[in-house]
């Protein structure tokens, strides 16, 4: 890949490197960062604990808790975290610090030597995103719970923050991040778009560099707590952002770059291959966002009430249907399209189950303008709400800020379908842009990567022309 | 422990134990600065107010949090104290407050089409 230009405009290989600038580096090098942020967040998640707790079992329109976890946090993350600046959220999140302080015995300081804790390593065969993949999907059985009852939304984060301790002290560094978080999966799939990355400098002085303090750690800093090796590690699934590689590097060799968004999307190393449960992020994600813009945001008032449990049965088809949708009609729908592809390329010799995990990349770009579609459905009609909660959190009649009687104002909303298409064709157009590429990394030659190609852009241009559909009515 | 550790310790305690104390002691400070009491509404198909008579004090400011746990809208008006909400939506908590300046027992009502059973929707306001 010499000049490879993605939509004949940016070069693939183009990175502008923001430590480049004094103080951002020495933001990154300073064990204040992340460190203040996670303590703000601690702070702002306690509240939004002791909310869940006191506004029970009411619905939540009015809770903070609720509007501060799903329609600020998620929305956030969707829209700008995930797709600008990777595993973002990661950096500043809460919830690991109680086992980080557990291991280390220190919050600022760099502990010497072995950290605290059974310190075990995670079981090889559970060292993917499978577990992360189911986690998720059953967080979504109880969907219609958390955005209406304050306390399953407390149940929910006080679950996280108890696994992610108890994690902790089991199993060494940021084993619950990398294969437990159910908010992790996603976050590592869609930062395959990022257009922002940590990445090392120059390989030449990694590869003179022992021992890789990056990797085991110094007095400056600890070895990386996700596992990666950022001496040569390529794409930004598992990095967590914590900034630590700046600080235990001598040479000053770390870089956050600004890149173009996608890159990733083409990797597929020996140490960071393309898998069969990447893929299956990408189809679960897309399921649940078909799935829940049917539920929550489509006229459908029947599927609203199947997932809110108004009766049992309606519930159990709910959780079936989702689950059997998901992990079944999707990849299924998407392995008779990779047959085709091979069908069509006229190729016999690569296997059907890699040009079925290839192309599930191609689904990376066209999911992420999903869930932003869906999103701004949610921020634009709902947002008044949070200057509301703001000033009146526990719902006791405070006005902290003076906007508490702050009336419900949707933006935007009459212009909430044409956005939302707007998105999805831009993400379509990158979804078509990787897709292609993979096509030509899968197949040996230009005109079976042509043919093999057309099968999948069909079901691009279906899936997208269903959710215009959906969107704009 | 050095002195950065320590400032970190400290803004580790300040955002979880101090924040809980400080939001649980403000409110009980509020609370006692003015007789507050907490109505809880529902229909009466799914448990009408709660509680259903509330008993103040002769004389006091009252402040009343009336929290709609149901899925539709209600309205509450105590008609003799001339305090009235027109809409209290799904999950909102309406704020009322008036000086309790007579004694006697007075009814309160929903005001809002709720149910129906909507005419059940009362309770009685005791002042003694
Ligand atoms: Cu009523």
């Amino acid at each position: 890949m010499s000049e490879d230009k993605l939509f004949g405009l940016i070069d693939l290989n183009f990175r502008f490197e923001l430590t480049k600038f004094k103080l951002v580096r020495a933001l990154c090098k300073s064990r204040w960062l992340p460190l203040l942020l996670i303590l703000f967040n601690l702070f702002i998640f306690v509240i939004i604990l002791l909310a869940g707790l006191f506004g029970g079992y009411s619905a939540g329109n009015y809770n903070f808790g609720i509007m501060m976890v799903w329609i600020l946090w998620w929305v956030l993350l969707i829209l700008m975290l995930v797709p600008g600046f990777a595993r973002m959220w990661c950096l500043m999140c809460p919830f690991p610090i109680f086992s980080d302080w557990a291991q280390r015995g220190k919050l600022f300081e760099v502990r010497q030597g072995k950290l605290g804790g059974l310190n075990l390593k995670w079981p090889k065969r559970l060292s993917s995103m499978w577990v992360l993949n189911l986690a998720f999907l059953a967080t979504t059985f109880f969907s219609g719970f958390f955005t209406v009852r304050p306390f399953a939304t407390f149940i929910l984060l006080g679950i996280i923050i108890l696994v992610a301790f108890l994690t902790g002290l089991v199993f060494q560094k940021r084993t619950f991040c990398l294969y437990l978080c159910p908010v992790s999966g996603f976050q590592g799939l869609y930062s395959q778009f990022a257009t922002a990355e940590v990445r090392r400098k120059d390989p030449e002085i990694c590869k003179k560099h022992t021992p890789k303090t990056c990797f085991v750690g110094n007095e400056k800093g600890y070895g990386c707590p996700w596992l990666r090796t950022p001496f040569d590690f390529a794409k930004n699934t598992y990095c967590g952002l914590c900034l630590e590689c700046f600080k235990t590097c001598p040479h000053d060799n770390m870089a956050l770059n600004l890149r173009p968004p996608g890159v990733d999307l083409l990797v597929d190393t020996k140490r960071e291959p393309r898998g069969l449960d990447e893929a299956y992020k990408a189809f679960i994600m897309l399921g649940i966002a078909i799935v829940f813009y049917l539920a929550f945001q489509g006229p459908w008032g029947v599927i609203k009430d199947m997932v809110r449990a108004t009766t049992l049965e309606g519930y159990l088809g709910y959780i079936t249907f989702h689950t059997v949708f998901n992990l079944l009609i999707i990849p299924g729908i998407f392995f008779l399209f990779a047959y085709l592809s091979k069908l069509f390329s006229g190729n016999k010799e690569v296997p059907l189950k890699k040009i079925f995990t290839n192309f599930s990349y191609t689904l990376v770009p066209l999911g992420l303008g999903v869930w932003i579609g869906f999103s701004l459905g949610i921020i634009l009609p709902n947002g008044s709400y949070l200057l509301h909660i703001l000033s009146d959190p526990f719902a006791w009649g405070w006005n902290l800020f003076g906007t508490a009687h702050f009336p419900w104002t949707p933006v935007l909303t009459h212009l909430l379908g044409y956005l939302q298409g707007a998105t999805l064709i831009v993400f379509y157009l990158f979804s078509i842009a990787y897709g292609f590429r993979s096509s030509r990394q899968t197949y040996p030659d230009l005109p079976q990567a042509r043919r093999g190609w057309i099968p999948m852009l069909g079901l691009l241009t279906l899936i997208t022309t269903a959710f215009l559909w959906l969107f704009m009515g | 422990m050095s002195r950065k550790e320590i400032i970190a310790v400290i803004l580790f305690i300040l955002a979880t134990v101090i924040t809980i104390a400080g939001v649980v002691g403000v409110e009980a400070y509020r609370r006692r600065e003015l007789y507050t009491v907490e109505l809880t509404a529902r229909a009466p198909e799914h448990g009408n107010w709660y509680p259903q008579e509330i008993t103040v004090p002769l004389g006091e400011e009252v402040r009343i949090l009336i929290r709609n746990i149901d899925t539709v809208s209600h309205g509450f008006a105590l008609p003799d104290f001339e305090v009235a909400v027109p809409e209290i939506k799904a999950g909102q908590v309406a704020v009322v407050q008036f000086v309790a300046n007579k004694s006697g027992t007075f009814p309160f009502l929903c005001t809002v089409w709720c149910a129906g059973r909507h005419m059940e929707m009362r309770g009685e306001l005791i002042v003694e």
